[in-house]
């Protein structure tokens, strides 16, 4: 906890926790995509995932693209909508995507930190140096399966 | 967080696997709440690991063996082989068990 709060000052005092074990083997693009099994990422296509189709490009626009692919669109606000889905880009000062969360049906969220664990957090909780803030917020219509888990 | 510069320790007495470590505890340190690659694998500590050259492979192959890990996105530069078919890009546990598969082939294990 310790590690994670020295990196992300705004968790102290908060009531995040540690929901996974370390992972090396999906990053925080993947967790909000729902995908479990790759590292999603649009750098060297010999190492990571990427949607066909959407430039491999560190853009808020290529992350924004990758999303559409899952039917995500851009939204103006994060409060929790029934029967929405909803995701959070980070970007860096220059612009440059650093990280995703996936809202809950509470209204908290669930991020994947790198090759770390997954936490359930409040969205500015990870706002600072690292990731940067948030810049885009993503809904799409929650699916089916989704739905019946929040009822 | 700031990255340290790598290579600071003394080398003397320091062993192939003490240096490997070292450095491997260094790049999680300071990239494991990273999601991009190419900040990943661009790590000095990463790119120290990868000058080791063929002698890392042993140790790397060991980690594979227990979990899924990113060596597999070191593998090919130091080898200069890539047994991973296209469809499997990113996979990483499908990636480990291609390059755990190369090793059988290369009498590493």
């Amino acid at each position: 906890m310790e590690r994670l709060e020295a990196l992300f000052p705004r968790l102290c005092g908060t009531a995040y926790r540690i929901t996974s074990p370390a992972s090396d083997v999906y990053n925080c693009i993947a967790w909000a995509a729902g995908d479990t099994a790759r590292w999603w990422w649009p750098g060297d296509p010999t190492r990571t995932y990427w949607p066909d189709g959407v430039p491999r490009l560190e853009t808020l626009a290529a992350f924004r693209d990758a999303f559409a692919t899952l039917d995500y669109d851009a939204c103006e606000q994060a409060d929790p909508e029934t029967g929405f889905e909803k995701i959070a880009l980070f970007a860096d000062a220059e612009g440059r995507p650093t990280h995703a969360a996936r809202q809950l049906s509470d209204g908290t969220w669930t991020s994947k930190l790198g090759l770390s664990e997954d936490i359930q957090h409040g969205l500015a909780d990870l706002v600072g140096d690292v990731y940067g803030s948030v810049v885009l917020i993503l809904k799409r219509v929650a699916p089916p399966s989704v739905l019946e888990t929040k009822v | 967080m700031a990255t340290n510069p790598v290579g600071t320790a003394p080398a003397a007495t320091e062993t192939i696997e003490e240096r490997f470590r070292r450095l491997e505890t260094q790049w999680r340190a300071e990239t494991g709440h990273l999601s991009s690659s190419s900040k990943i694998v661009g790590h000095p500590a990463f790119r120290e690991i990868i000058r080791m050259g063929t002698v890392v492979i042993p140790l790397m192959l060991r980690d594979l063996e227990q979990q899924p890990r990113l060596w597999v996105w070191a593998l090919p530069e130091i080898t200069g082989d890539d047994p991973v078919p296209v469809a499997h890009r990113g996979d990483i546990v499908k990636m480990t068990a291609a390059w755990l598969d190369w090793a059988k082939e290369h009498g590493y294990r």
